[in-house]
């Protein structure tokens, strides 16, 4: 069993291990979706939400039905059913009860499906054996990381696109994985401050 | 009417699916537990100095190595009285896991053996190269073993850190000690009774 | 549509061959599309987990494609995304069981990034943009060039990472004795400059460039 305490985890996956740039996943939107900082805020929002919720539904799923049953193989298609599912939910919820939210938060919900990082957080919660506890603070943590990645990516490429003069061929994606690195860079200043298990 | 169909259709779906993956599963689980159990014994065996080969590694395990249960832990006896166990901890940036032995006067290291780690490629990451560990050879971790800068150690309970891998030195520094002296402890405990 | 029509029968122009040879360069999932990027940065410090991820992103790639296509008249429009993640899932287990069956060490330095492929952009690409309006045969090849193109990056990542970070290549040393390993390279900063410069690069030759 995992011992780290949860708190530690929730700073951890924010700074120290942030899921963005030290672990390299939630790539595709993370380029195409940091044009634009308001756009960034709706999906960050976006993401905290689905990954905290299905990381909630899918923890007990693994732990309390799959395991005793022997049947750790079907998770990977428990899982994305239930992200699946979760995600065609919430918007349903969200046009029928929350219309004003539908156009700043509702139209990233199809996108969350196949991002990485939902994914992600369940096969990390499965391998490092978080309780349950542990796994929520971990899935807030991580998506808050990412969330604040993609956040600070999009300040920076907003500017950009005002002063920089960058050269044709590296525009968008190139330029975008550029500013990745440079922040990597930066958030590896954070390392050691928090050890994980 | 509609809903029905595509009802069914995930089902049906669902069903095909998952009996496809049971029966690779019965196929394959065998061969992934025996690597599990081969990769734990042959690292033990590694660590008590045993010499075997990957085909006989299980009947060599069998035949010398007496295995020790303690509540969770579990101590792995040769017969000249090194005992082996599994360690776990937080690295840097990852847990490192991993197998160390202990002579049989309870104080000195025989070996130690890293697992699993998640250090820095080419710094951190040093941890687990024979030529950084083989320095532990001999060593005594009571009351404490404490990792020098590099080119430093010279008394009996000293060891060379790695330079420019601070974060991942303590960390193992941490690791090691905490598991040594409580194992050997346990491991006296046991013997005693 | 009607091939019969064309005047020319050179096989260039065939509708296969070009099914085959988008993915590895008019369409190339990375340059052209940036897809998949998660599992190409987090993997490709060592060429053999960079082969080991490409053989399992092709092999799920073209027998998803196979399968959608086979099935694409019979998965109800609105729950298509769910059946092709249902599909795919369902080869990247395969995929993940056999490594670790056959080869665990590679198993275990994927760690995750095996299960991972289900959630890789290429694979939902190629399901919703080719192989649920063509045909089986039409729809691998398709995948399989896909598959192939994105094998290729992966292996140009690793050529660069693991020589300059490690001084090794396949785990054999090729670098001179004197070589200083460039620690950075084998880290997240190293993949994601690499990747900006291969981009920056393949789009000046290809001139294909975003606004």
């Amino acid at each position: 069993m995992n011992t780290t305490n949860p708190l530690v985890l929730l700073v951890a996956t924010i700074f120290t291990h942030n899921i963005a740039l030290v672990y390299i996943l939630g790539m595709c939107p993370f380029i195409v979706i940091s044009k634009n900082f308001k756009t960034a805020l709706g999906m960050g929002a976006a993401i905290i939400f689905v990954v905290t919720l299905t990381a909630i539904i899918n923890w007990p799923i693994y732990w309390l039905i799959l395991v005793p049953a022997h049947a750790e193989i079907v998770s990977y298609l428990i899982f994305i059913v239930v992200i699946a599912a979760t995600v065609q939910l919430l918007e349903m919820l969200i046009e029928k009860f929350f219309p004003p939210l539908q156009s700043s938060f509702g139209i990233f919900l199809p996108l969350i499906t196949v991002n990485c990082i939902v994914l992600a957080v369940l096969l990390f919660m499965v391998l490092r054996k978080y309780d349950f506890v542990q796994t929520v603070f971990y899935s807030v943590g991580t998506s808050a990381g990412w969330a604040l990645a993609i956040i600070i990516m999009a300040a920076i490429k907003e500017k950009m696109m005002l002063v920089s003069d960058i050269p044709k061929g590296l525009r968008g994606a190139g330029i975008t994985m550029i500013i990745a690195g440079l922040l990597a860079f930066a958030f590896m200043g954070f390392a050691g401050m928090i050890t994980l298990q | 009417m509609k809903a029905l169909k595509i009802i069914i259709f995930v089902i049906i779906m669902g069903t095909v699916s998952s009996a496809l993956l049971v029966g690779m599963n019965s196929f394959t689980e065998p061969m992934i537990s025996k690597n599990e159990e081969l990769k734990l014994k042959s690292a033990v065996l590694d660590t008590l100095e045993i010499p075997y080969d990957k085909l006989t590694a299980l009947n060599i395990f069998k035949d010398k190595v007496k295995v020790l249960t303690a509540d969770k832990d579990k101590f792995f006896i040769s017969n000249d009285g090194t005992a082996a166990f599994e360690f776990y901890g937080p690295g840097l940036w990852g847990p490192i896991s991993g197998v160390a032995s202990i002579n049989s006067d309870l104080s000195t290291i025989k070996t130690i053996k890293i697992l699993h780690q998640e250090e820095t490629p080419g710094l951190g990451s040093r941890i687990s190269e024979h030529g950084f560990l083989k320095q532990f050879r001999g060593k005594a971790f009571m009351p404490r073993l404490i990792f020098m800068p590099e080119g430093k150690a010279s008394a009996n309970n000293e060891v060379d850190a790695i330079t420019g891998a601070t974060g991942s030195s303590k960390a193992l520094e941490r690791l090691l000690n905490g598991v040594l002296q409580k194992n050997a402890g346990l491991l006296k405990e046991q013997l005693n009774k | 549509m009607s091939p019969k029509k064309t005047v020319k029968r050179s096989f260039k122009h065939a509708k296969w061959f070009k099914a085959f040879t988008a993915g590895l360069w008019q369409d190339h999932p990375t340059f052209c599309m940036v897809l998949g990027i998660c599992s190409m940065l987090a993997v490709t410090n060592r060429m053999n987990n960079a082969i080991a991820m490409g053989l399992g992103v092709t092999f799920c790639t073209a027998f998803s494609s196979l399968f959608i296509s086979i099935f694409r008249n019979v998965i109800p429009s609105r729950v298509r995304m769910l059946a092709y993640m249902v599909i795919i899932a369902t080869f990247v287990i395969c995929v993940d069981r056999f490594l670790k069956a056959y080869f665990p060490p590679i198993s275990e330095e994927l760690g995750p990034y095996v299960g991972l492929i289900i959630t890789n952009c290429i694979l939902m690409g190629r399901a919703e943009a080719y192989a649920i309006k063509n045909g089986p045969l039409l729809s691998t090849l398709d995948g399989l060039g896909c598959g192939i193109g994105y094998t290729f990056m992966l292996i140009l990542m690793a050529l660069v990472r693991e020589t300059i970070g490690f001084g090794t290549l396949l785990g054999y040393r090729v670098m001179p004795g004197s070589w200083v390993n460039w620690v950075v390279m084998t880290i997240a900063p190293g993949a994601f400059f690499l990747l900006g410069v291969y981009l920056w690069i393949f789009r000046t030759i290809a001139k294909k460039t975003e606004a």
